[in-house]
């Protein structure tokens, strides 16, 4: 069991965690879920000690973690990492065996019969024997994935992380390695605590799901049919999905619904300002509904830049870590000119995008509809400058929405 | 890493290496200004220790230094091996945390300083590697010893040492400098043949201790959080490790001066033909860097006979294109 009380961690200066409170039971599967970077590879290296809190406690079976040996954790919990690569050509049986490190007996450390036969075993159960006296360099990505799993099977512990284990895996290795967990679980009652990104098998094997925020606070901790609801889903993700239930499981199965709004906009002109991969999710989804699009002025090499150019946009193009020149302004001011919408998603101001916000200020009083995504005036660097025209462009009518999908919803509605 | 050559070859190979050490010693022994013809060789050995110039040079000259050259050969290729499983670098050497420019600092300082005492310029080089070993582990404890910490305090104590060392050679009259300089491209002939009575039992307990680590160095090749959660308390294993790969490297410094490459090529080879495996690589490593160090010195003292090359030309003269082949075999893996 492991009880996680108050728990706060940042990274330099950003907190991930601010006050975490939940705890793991013993012989229990939890599946924490959240979107990429929410940090749910850092609370599981906080449960396992490799980082340390900043505050709160964390204890395993009543013992705080802090006072627990590397050695005695080791004997607690194994870990299967989410590895595609091993630099060292050991064969998989060496490779499985360091498993029985924590187990070891005596200065030698030679290996006893019971090391062995936990060794065969854990190599049976998850189905590389074949594979033993492979070198672990000539293996695949799925194959070492597997060999990882056995080392930690070997490790003979109470509990399993599992950091996104299954993701290199082929469908039916996926299955198997989900039906071994289970069996474990059932069999020998091994607590699992794994990372997954595939929600519908996480539902269907977990007792519980750890759903955490893009900003690292827990939404919901239950079992999977009260977790798992369209309104949880969309709050993390983002999307438009439906959930109803997997009619041979009974667990809650998850439809994404794709954007259906290819074509809708394909009359409409847009001029995108944005810079630094604030516009990025804007450019995907005004291109795939066929909007004609227009962006810049963005300095080349900025990540906008080159998904603009990927994807085929008109770019007005500035060269790399300059100032936006008279000309490639001028140039900015007349793609916008013949524009229908101008949408400001520049996350951060500063004295080099300033002149965007002046081009958005000129083309709304020329009468054109101006749109600003989520403005905060903490992302303005220009000691108010910037946060004083923003407010004038919402004075005069600009709209400010939370997030991309709202934009579109009013585009849409508008034409 | 390297993909093992198929298994008939590489049985060859691993016999080929087995033998690599008697054929070294023959070679030590009986190349040089003074050739012995096997027979000659032979019959001196049986006769033992005695009056004879072909007794004095066997048994008085030729070998303790190739006693020494497979002393120094076997502490370069153990702490070569331990660094680079340690630091998972493929290009760490035994001198990577500054212990080289320790070393001359303390050698160059004492043969500057005109001292004439034979030993006491290996311990001067002793005490400037452990100084400079000492002076990294405290810079880098501030951030509990991370690998990158370590190694650019190395670097930064091992340039200090380099400029200091420079402006000594500066002041020194010419002849201290020119010795100086043949200390610094490692040499077996001034070193103190005496220095293999303590040369003996630091290598052995290094290999010991760190032979009994092996299962340890296996599970540090994994990676930091790894070897954690197979229950290794990683910093004090670190610590450890290049504690006693520093000590062989100081010692082995001290008995010869700075000889590059068998430290950074032994290991390499030794993994193409054994595997990683540390509880076999150690020895082996051990054993083929003894004998590589012994073939070098020989040719050392017997190409441009009776004047010798420093031993380090050798070793890099060899080393380098051997390694390259390597690289080029392994398609530039290693």
């Amino acid at each position: 069991m492991i009880q996680v009380q108050n728990l706060g961690f940042a990274f330099a200066e950003t907190p991930i965690f601010t006050d975490l409170n939940f705890q793991v039971n013993a012989g229990e599967i939890l599946t924490i879920i959240g979107p990429n970077g929410c940090g749910k590879s850092t609370l599981l290296r906080l449960l396992r000690g490799h980082l340390k809190s900043a505050s709160g406690t964390i204890r395993w079976n009543g013992t705080p973690l802090s006072r627990l040996s590397s050695r005695e954790l080791a004997r607690l919990v194994a870990v299967v990492p989410q590895t595609t690569h091993i630099d060292f050509p050991y064969t998989v049986r060496e490779l499985v065996t360091m498993g029985r490190y924590p187990h070891r007996h005596g200065l030698l450390g030679f290996h006893r019969p019971e090391d062995n036969r936990a060794v065969n075993h854990a190599l049976g159960l998850a189905d590389v024997i074949d594979l033993a006296e492979r070198r672990a360099t000539e293996l695949s990505g799925g194959e070492l994935q597997r060999v990882l799993l056995a080392r930690a099977l070997a490790q003979d512990t109470g509990t399993l992380f599992l950091d996104e284990a299954t993701s290199h895996l082929d469908i039916d290795h996926r299955l198997e390695l989900t039906e071994l967990l289970l069996r474990l679980n059932r069999e020998q009652g091994k607590t699992v605590v794994q990372i997954s990104h595939d929600l519908d098998l996480a539902a269907t094997i977990s007792r519980r799901l750890l759903l955490l925020s893009a900003h690292g606070e827990m939404i919901a901790l239950g079992p999977p049919d009260q977790v798992m609801t369209t309104a949880n889903l969309q709050r993390l993700f983002h999307v438009d999905l439906r959930i109803d239930t997997n009619p041979y499981t009974g667990t809650p199965h998850i439809t994404p619904l794709l954007n259906t709004l290819a074509g809708d906009l394909r009359h409409l002109s847009i001029h995108l300002l944005c810079g630094g991969g604030s516009g990025k999710a804007l450019l995907r989804k005004l291109s795939l509904a066929r909007a004609q699009l227009t962006v810049g002025p963005l300095n080349q090499g900025d990540s906008d830049h080159s998904l603009a150019v990927a994807l085929d946009i008109p770019v007005i193009t500035e060269a790399p870590f300059h100032p936006y020149s008279d000309k490639v302004l001028a140039q900015a001011r007349q793609t916008a000119g013949q524009a229908d919408i101008i949408v400001v998603a520049a996350s951060c101001w500063g004295a080099g995008n300033l002149a965007c916000l002046d081009l958005a200020v000129q083309e709304q009083q020329t009468g054109k509809p101006v749109y600003l995504i989520d403005p905060q005036p903490a992302c303005d660097y220009t000691n108010g400058r910037a946060w004083e025209k923003i407010t004038r462009l919402q004075t005069y009518g600009a709209l400010s929405v939370r997030h991309e999908d709202q934009l579109i919803e009013h585009i849409k509605q508008r034409s | 890493m390297v993909k093992p050559s198929p298994s008939i070859s590489r049985r060859v190979s691993q016999l080929a290496l087995l033998l690599s050490l008697p054929v070294a010693l023959y070679l030590s022994l009986s190349l040089g200004s003074f050739s012995l013809t096997p027979g000659e060789l032979l019959s001196q050995l049986l006769a033992g220790p005695g009056s004879s110039t072909q007794q004095t040079i066997l048994w008085q000259i030729r070998l303790p230094r190739a006693l020494l050259a497979g002393l120094v050969g076997a502490s370069l290729s153990l702490a070569g091996t331990t660094f680079q499983a340690t630091l998972r670098n493929p290009l760490a050497d035994p001198y990577l945390l500054g212990v080289s420019g320790g070393a001359a600092l303390g050698a160059v300082a004492a043969l500057t300083g005109g001292v004439t005492t034979t030993w006491l310029v290996p311990l001067a080089a002793f005490g400037g590697a452990i100084g400079s070993l000492l002076a990294v582990f405290l810079i880098a404890r501030a951030h509990s010893c991370a690998p990158h910490t370590l190694i650019l305090s190395g670097v930064m104590i091992g340039s200090l040492a380099g400029a200091l060392l420079l402006f000594l050679l500066w002041r020194a009259p010419v002849e201290a400098a020119r010795q100086a300089i043949f200390w610094m491209a490692g040499n077996l002939s001034l070193a103190d043949p005496t220095a293999s009575q303590w040369g003996w039992p630091w290598v052995g307990c290094g290999l010991v201790l760190l032979w009994l680590l092996a299962p340890r160095l296996d599970v540090m090749t994994q990676g930091e959080e790894t070897a954690a959660n197979l229950g290794i308390d990683v910093g004090r294993t670190r610590l450890l490790l290049f504690t006693l790969a520093g000590a062989l490297t100081a010692g082995a410094v001290a008995m010869a001066g700075m000889i590059g490459f068998i430290g950074l090529v032994v290991p390499h080879i030794c993994r193409l033909l054994w595997g990683p495996g540390h509880r076999l690589l150690l020895p082996c490593a051990a054993l083929l860097g003894a004998a590589l160090l012994m073939v070098a010195d020989a040719l050392a003292r017997s190409l441009y006979a009776p004047a010798e090359i420093p031993v380090g030309v050798v070793t890099a003269l060899l080393g380098a294109p051997f390694f390259l082949y390597l690289l080029r075999r392994n398609r530039g893996e290693l």
